[in-house]
């Protein structure tokens, strides 16, 4: 795989930190009792999720292959 | 003009010709002796007849050999005239090749910065872009 290393590195550490940050939420959000929210909203960050692990997937894959 | 003395079958012949050229008249007249003396016991007539039919015999045989060695002829100077074409077109090649390699030599090693972003950059620019946007909806909503 070709990779521009700045870019890449640079996207890398962008989505470190992103997850850390979803992380650190959904640990704040179990310390306080897990508030309810409007299903509509859960099931859009559901398949928000899905969506953005489909595609992780599909990079690592395609990675694998060279 | 030269004076020239030629023997042929015991008679002796003075003939003029050309300065220069008397050797070979005596060379032709020496062939034609030759022959008239191959064929003994005739009347000096009939022994000329003969070493001239002999002589134009060799000379026809001699005629038809050449014309039989050259279609031979005409294919080495063909395959010569290939090989020739294939050593200028060789040569060019090589010609061509040097100045690549030299071109190649003198050009700048291609700029690592300024390669463009590949499909897997880019891909994990999205991703990067979508799972930010994915925490700023978490944080929200926690």
């Amino acid at each position: 795989m070709e990779l521009d290393l700045d870019e890449s590195s640079l996207a890398i550490g962008r989505i470190e930190r992103a997850l850390s940050r979803i992380e650190k939420s959904l640990a704040e959000r179990a310390e306080r009792g897990a508030s309810v929210q409007p299903t509509s909203d859960q099931s859009a960050l559901k398949a928000e999720v899905n969506a953005v692990i489909g595609e992780l997937d599909r990079l690592i894959a395609e990675a694998n292959r060279g | 003009m030269a004076d020239v003395r030629l023997n042929i079958a015991g008679r002796t012949y003075d003939l003029t010709c050309a300065d220069g050229e008397e050797p070979q008249l005596q060379k032709l007249a020496g062939l034609i002796d030759e022959k008239v003396r191959a064929i003994p016991g005739s009347t000096e007539v009939r022994q000329l007849l003969f070493a001239a039919l002999m002589l134009a015999d060799e000379a026809q045989e001699a005629k038809a050999k050449v014309d039989r060695s050259e279609p031979q002829s005409d294919s080495l100077r063909a395959a010569v005239a290939l090989a020739e074409s294939r050593e200028t077109q060789a040569r060019d090649e090589l010609a061509a090749a040097r100045r690549e390699i030299e071109a190649l030599k003198a050009a700048p090693p291609p700029a690592v910065a300024a390669a463009p972003r590949t499909t897997h950059d880019r891909a994990l620019l999205q991703i990067a872009d979508r799972i930010e946007a994915l925490a700023a909806k978490v944080e929200q909503s926690a």
